[in-house]
């Protein structure tokens, strides 16, 4: 759950009175353009996007403008623009503009969870406006605090003065930056990162820390960025529907992770435990069509809704359901199995039948009793299947998997067709 | 802020050896003790670890305890009760929802300074929490394992703190050896100790981290404990993308590294662990590095490319442990600690390929599992026939649901639509069996309602008769008649049906047809034997038996009678019947035994509904409605008996195929029906969970009482109309396309006549017009032209099959002439009720020409024909209750009943 650009980061920012550059919508009128334009005599026109991507300045996606029609330009070119990061591309939805801030500084600052600190860390430099890993290590400052008492303002002015920052910011930083934290820690946040933050002549040349982009990421297991009533949209675009459905399931009883790895796959593979989702995952490789930790101990309801979800969205592409994980400590192996079994046996009443080659491999409390019932459920619809104790590899089942769908693909899927009696 | 620990961490940190992490000596509180997963898993650690936790909490639960083989362990309202209640205890663990771990851990250490380590095994605790328990943890020098982790266990001290590690059977992987286990993964901390039992490595210390943002107890602090006990000689590490906890570790010890994830530097965002998202500098492939670099070693290990040094190796598939371990060991000359046990070979502990011609590398055989598996799957093997989980029934069916969108009810999953296709004896069974016949399960069914319908001489007819005679409706006639029909009358059949379970149950038999199947292992005991001889010659069974000759019918319980070479009793012959129809579903575990045993009661019960519905004149000594016992037993089809008994003559194919489409789609709307509320009433009221209490024929009794005119006589609605419209015409065939009428002038001036009187209606006392019988449906109404996809099924069957129905086509032209003369804002559907009425008249029209039907007789007709399809829908519920259901789950609790004044 990520958030990036001025348009809501302005709004959170004034939660804590953090100065902000001014931000007009992708709904701003042309007057209103103009008026921003005779405030701040430049304006930046920047790319709407939901989520978290970034290196947009990099990429050109940094409108600027002195004047009306440039500014129209400029929105024209970037209101539905496409930009790519490593594996992500996401499509602009609208621009904002945003009025200039004039400054001679400009500061990075961002409040992480570090894990070589095992705490809250701040990340500060007067370089700012670049990207931080460009910078020489001497600029950096990296400081570890208590997040009982929290950012403290000796913190900052210690970081400022290691970092040898000039003296003109160190005042409105110390005053300003603590604030952050009210922000980061309050409202469910992992990260938070304001690059630039821009320091600008203020009444009687007192400079005054301006955010003028803004970046972080929320824990999605924690409510408390619920009381922002930042519509709930903004984090849709992160899910494909068949996420966002098993989402909707997600409360703290069981695991319901999943992730969508290719929608063209023939391989459903529910998978238990976290370990065995990043094995399994990585043996499937693009066979898989969804990755899914579903450990946990899930109740019967939550792991029926589960299956039923899964063989919804993906069953009918389907060559191998592969239900697999290690030995299970408490998941409680008969509740899933028969929930799962259950939920197919559903699924073939309301849809008719799907050609399947089932492969199960799992250990654990109640065990047999769950193989048993799932036994029974394939038996009964009339698919063939193989069940492995825990005493396999995992990784040999998976490999076990993988020819069974290389097999269904070869022809096996019509000979599973014609012993349903199924017309494909 | 922080207390000064042990070592030169940066952080506190308090246990300098893994020998310390979990001991026989630690006390253990559990915050939410009775919680679901506290409850199941803390007694196998209490009970593994000899008795050590010494308390829980459970605000409001104080004073009640939690049983386990090592005692009771009390539970408290909170920490300081139980404190103040005089127990000590260093070791905290907390099973607490998220919201409530970081107060739970801030208030075990507020008032316990004896508090030295807390286990958190809760998921998806905040990150903002997990910061926060960090803070309290190093402030006050207590070593916090987890959140979302399984816990520690010490296989030396056969100790378990916290989580389930190695499940409710610790000791299967717990086994006391020489590697330590760190793992991210909770359920790979445990599959790892199991896999390394099978290159002879046992385990010291195990620990589940967790797998969160904050891991508190991480890889530096396990090294460094590692590095300072002596019982661990080496360690596998398993690590996951996400975090620098495994960078530039201080190793001194043999380690086998297992980083699985490189997958994720795809993903742009964190899945699995939430931990484990691939970061800057911190993905899968940096932290094989930082294990190569640490071990010396240039590549990952695998059993074809056996890359390890004296320090360790980097393997990314956990299989591939056990290997890598006893290599790096061998160049330090450590054997392993015991004979490797079992091995890592793919074994199928069930398969079926189902008859394909599967490629060798799939068609691996099935293997008997290691014990206790092994005994377990045998015992699961013994056991023959389904089992179904008892649970609330009302309102509820397993096996009948009507979709609200489409009012198309399904039965065992088939719409009702594609069930009215097949035969009645096909229909009959598969209510019950959830498969449909085969044609010998038809010819058995046919032989087992032939020889029962006729009911000379039975105190059924009697009592029917008398019924029928004061009046009352049929279903109150039939009702009379099944009362007769108690358990004592089915007592002998149900215990043969069972003592043949018994014989059979692991015999291999897959299908009661088989006559071929090896009877020589089969030994029949004294007491079957005595249920199945009669003392003489029965000659109505021996027309059974020769019927079963007649028709080529296959049994092997049949068989086994006739190898007797005695007189049987015609219960046993019966028995038989059902038995072999029913044994494939059995085997195949489709059905319980609860349902076998009960099949033939149904039978019975089926035979004697259709045989009380015409009076005692028509049972004779030697025929039933004028036809032979003899040739019903041998020839006639239970779909033709109903329609005989119904319409005294015997049915051409395509009248008995309308007959058995239109009592096919009677069989059942759903649970919500009165007539299965009714069934499953009964049920509920016998209390299905003691399941040989319930009377079935009293549950049936049950359906009966719950359909009336108004529930079963929707059908006479339709046929009143249609009489009312044709009465006065000259039509004879409603089956001849060339009838001659003008439908479209009828059904004209039925709408301008029917709209004057309904403006009439309104303009003179605002009531408003009864609607017509078998034209609209509340849930296909708002389209230009309406239509019921049940109606248009039955209409394209028939059509298909050019069969022509003048009343079906009169009520489809009525609907359009509504609509065109503006009575009718759209046009309506012609609805399910429409057809049946139009079927049945179709069916009755002959004999209502010759005077022989009056509007009573014809009413009776229709709630007849009504019973014969819904006695099907509603034995399935009864059965799926008695499964299922639990005692009395069908009453509403008061709260949600109104009083109306």
């Amino acid at each position: 759950m990520q958030l990036t650009g001025m348009l809501y980061g302005s709004r959170l920012l004034n939660y804590v009175g953090f100065p902000t550059a001014e931000v007009l919508g992708p709904e701003a009128s042309e007057d209103e353009i103009q008026r921003l334009i005779e405030k701040h005599g430049t304006i930046f026109i920047k790319p709407l996007f939901k989520g978290g991507i970034g290196k947009k300045g990099k990429a050109g996606l940094l409108g600027r403008a002195s004047n009306l029609k440039t500014a129209l330009q400029e929105k024209e070119r970037l209101y539905f623009v496409e930009h790519k990061v490593k594996n992500t591309t996401a499509k602009a939805q609208g621009v904002t503009f945003e009025g200039g801030v004039p400054a001679d500084h400009e500061v990075y600052f961002s409040i992480t969870d570090s894990t070589r600190y095992r705490a809250p860390v701040i990340t500060l430099t007067h370089k700012g406006g670049v990207a931080i890993e460009e910078l020489e290590k001497k600029y950096v400052a990296e400081v570890p605090f208590d997040a009982l008492t929290g950012l403290k303002a000796f913190v900052i002015a210690n970081a400022l003065s290691d970092i040898g920052a000039p003296k003109e910011i160190d005042s409105p930083l110390v005053q300003q930056l603590p604030k952050l934290w009210e922000l980061f820690h309050h409202y469910g946040m992992t990260t938070l990162e304001l690059n630039p933050i821009r320091m600008m002549p203020g009444k009687g040349g007192r400079l005054v820390p301006v955010a003028c982009d803004f970046k972080c990421g929320f824990d999605r297991d924690d409510p408390r960025w619920e009381r922002l009533s930042l519509p709930h949209h903004l984090f849709t675009v992160e899910h494909s529907d068949f996420e966002q459905e098993i989402n909707q399931l997600r409360t703290y009883q069981g695991q319901s992770d999943v992730y969508v790895i290719n929608d063209q796959g023939t391989i459903l593979a529910p998978t238990f435990g976290g370990g065995a989702n990043s094995l399994v995952s990585e043996a499937l490789g693009d066979k898989a069509i969804i990755s899914s930790d579903f450990g946990g101990n899930p109740p019967y309801e939550k792991m029926r809704d589960v299956a039923r979800i899964c063989y919804k969205h993906w069953l009918k592409q389907t060559n191998v359901l592969f239900v697999i994980g290690g030995k299970s400590n408490n998941t409680d192996i008969e509740t899933t199995f028969r929930a799962m079994a259950d939920a197919l046996q559903d699924h073939f009443n309301q849809n008719g039948p799907t050609p399947l080659y089932v492969v199960i491999g799992r250990g654990g409390p109640n065990l047999i009793r769950g193989m048993g019932a799932f036994k029974d459920t394939l038996d009964a619809l009339g698919l063939p299947y193989r069940i492995f104790g825990f005493d396999s590899a995992m990784s040999e089942v998976v490999n076990y998997a993988l020819a069974a769908d290389d097999w269904m693909r070869a022809g096996g899927r019509q000979e599973v067709n014609n012993l349903l009696g199924i017309d494909e | 802020m922080k207390r000064k620990g042990i070592g030169n961490f940066k952080y506190y940190v308090g246990i300098s050896s893994l020998e310390q992490l979990a001991t026989r000596e630690d006390r253990v509180c559990v915050l939410n003790l009775l919680g679901g997963e506290s409850r199941t898993v803390s007694p196998v650690s209490h009970t593994f670890s000899g008795g050590n936790i010494v308390f829980g909490t459970s605000p409001g639960r104080a004073g009640q305890v939690l049983k386990t083989k090592k005692g009771n362990i009390p539970v408290y309202n909170n920490v300081r009760e139980g404190l103040e209640a005089g127990h000590h205890f260093n070791t905290g663990v907390v099973y607490l929802p998220p919201s409530g771990v970081r107060d739970g851990v801030a208030e075990l250490v507020r008032v316990n300074p004896e508090l030295r380590k807390v286990i958190i095994l809760t998921e998806k605790v905040a990150v903002h929490d997990a910061r926060e328990i960090r803070a309290i943890g190093q402030m006050e020098g207590i070593d916090i394992f987890g959140a979302n982790c399984l816990g520690l266990a010490d296989s030396w001290n056969r100790v378990r703190l916290g989580g389930a590690l190695g499940g409710d059977h610790p000791e299967e992987s717990l086994i006391k050896g020489s590697v330590a286990i760190f793992s991210n993964s909770g359920n790979f901390t445990t599959t790892i100790a199991q896999y390394l039992a099978t290159g002879g490595w046992g385990t010291t210390t195990s620990i589940s981290s967790g797998k969160d943002v904050y891991i508190h107890f991480a890889a530096p602090e396990f090294i460094y404990a590692f590095s300072n006990d002596q019982r661990s000689k080496a360690a596998v590490m398993y690590v996951e993308p996400g975090g620098y906890y495994e960078h530039d570790l201080q190793i001194n010890k043999p380690i086998v590294a297992c980083v699985v994830g490189r997958w994720k530097s795809k993903l742009n965002r964190a899945v699995g662990h939430a931990g484990a998202m691939a970061g800057s500098g911190d993905d899968a492939e940096a932290k094989e590095k930082w294990f190569m670099e640490a071990f010396g070693v240039n590549d990952i290990f695998t059993p074809e490319n056996r890359v390890f040094s004296e320090k360790g190796a980097v393997v990314t598939n956990i299989a591939h442990i056990p290997l890598a371990l006893t290599e790096v060991m061998n160049l330090s000359r450590i054997e392993p600690d015991f004979e490797p046990m079992g091995d890592l070979s793919l074994k199928s502990w069930f398969g079926d390929s189902k008859g394909l011609a599967l490629p060798a590398e799939l068609d691996v055989p099935t293997v008997e599992a290691i014990p206790p598996y092994k005994g377990q799957i045998q015992e699961l093997n013994k056991q023959i026939g389904r089992i179904f989980p008892r649970t609330n029934m009302k309102d509820a069916s397993g096996v009948s649901i009507m979709d609200p969108k489409t009012q198309i009810t399904k039965l065992h999953g088939r719409s009702i639509l594609d069930n009215s296709l097949k035969s009645l004896e096909s229909n009959l069974c598969f209510a019950l069996l959830r498969e449909h016949n085969g044609p010998n399960d038809n010819a058995l069914t046919n032989i087992a309602i032939a020889a029962q319908v006729n009911l000379y001489g039975e105190m059924t007819i009697q009592a029917a008769d008398t019924a029928r005679e004061a009046g009352n409706a049929p279903n109150t006639v039939l009702s009379a008649a099944i009362a007769m029909i108690g358990p004592n009358r089915i007592n002998r059949q149900q215990q043969i049906i069972a003592a043949f379970i018994d014989l059979f149950s692991q015999s291999g038999l897959k299908d009661g047809m088989k006559e071929d199947f090896d009877l020589s292992n089969i030994e029949i005991p004294e007491g079957l034997r005595k249920l199945l001889v009669a003392d003489a010659p029965d000659e109505k069974t021996e027309a059974i038996l020769s019927a079963i000759t007649e028709r080529n019918a296959k049994s092997l319980f049949v068989k086994l009678l006739r190898d007797l070479q005695e007189p049987v009793h015609m219960d046993a012959v019966l028995a038989a019947i059902a038995m072999t129809i029913a044994w494939s579903p059995l085997a195949r575990k489709r059905i319980s035994k609860i349902t076998a045993k009960n099949f033939p009661w149904y039978l019975t019960i089926y035979a004697t509904l259709i045989g009380a519905s015409v009076d005692g004149s028509h049972h004779q000594k030697d025929s039933y409605c004028g036809i032979p016992n003899e040739s019903l037993l041998r020839s006639w089809t239970f779909g033709e008996i109903a329609y005989l008994t119904l319409l005294g003559n015997q049915a051409a194919p395509e009248q008995l195929f309308a007959f058995q489409v239109l009592t096919g789609l009677l069989v059942s709307n759903g649970p919500g029906s009165i007539s299965s509320q009714g069934s499953k009433g009964a049920v509920a009221a016998d209390g299905p969970e003691t399941p040989n209490r319930v009377q079935i024929n009293k549950a049936m009794i049950g359906f009966l009482t719950h359909t009336g005119f108004s529930h079963g006589g929707a059908g006479f609605e339709g046929v009143t109309h249609l009489v009312d419209a044709f009465k006065n015409t000259n039509l004879t065939d409603p089956s001849d396309p060339n009838h001659g009428l003008d439908l479209t002038e009828m059904a004209r001036s039925f709408a301008i006549e029917y709209g004057k009187q309904k403006a009439a209606l309104k303009e003179s006392t605002g009531g408003r017009m009864k609607a017509i019988a078998g034209l609209n449906h509340p849930v296909f109404k708002n389209k230009p032209v309406n239509t019921d996809p049940r109606e248009v099924f039955i209409d394209e069957l028939f059509k298909k099959r050019e069969q022509y129905n003048v009343f079906h086509e009169y009520y489809q032209t009525l609907a359009r002439q509504l609509f065109e003369a503006g009575v009718t804002h759209n046009v309506f559907c012609v609805n399910i009720d429409g057809v049946i009425g139009a079927m049945l008249l179709k069916m009755l029209w002959s004999q209502y020409r010759e005077g022989q039907l009056n509007s009573r007789k014809l009413e009776v007709a229709a709630f007849t024909i009504f019973l014969y399809g819904r006695m099907m829908g509603c034995a399935a519920e009864i059965n799926d209750h008695i499964n299922r259901g639990k005692n009395m789950d069908t009453r509403t609790p008061a709260s949600q009943c109104r009083y109306v004044s």
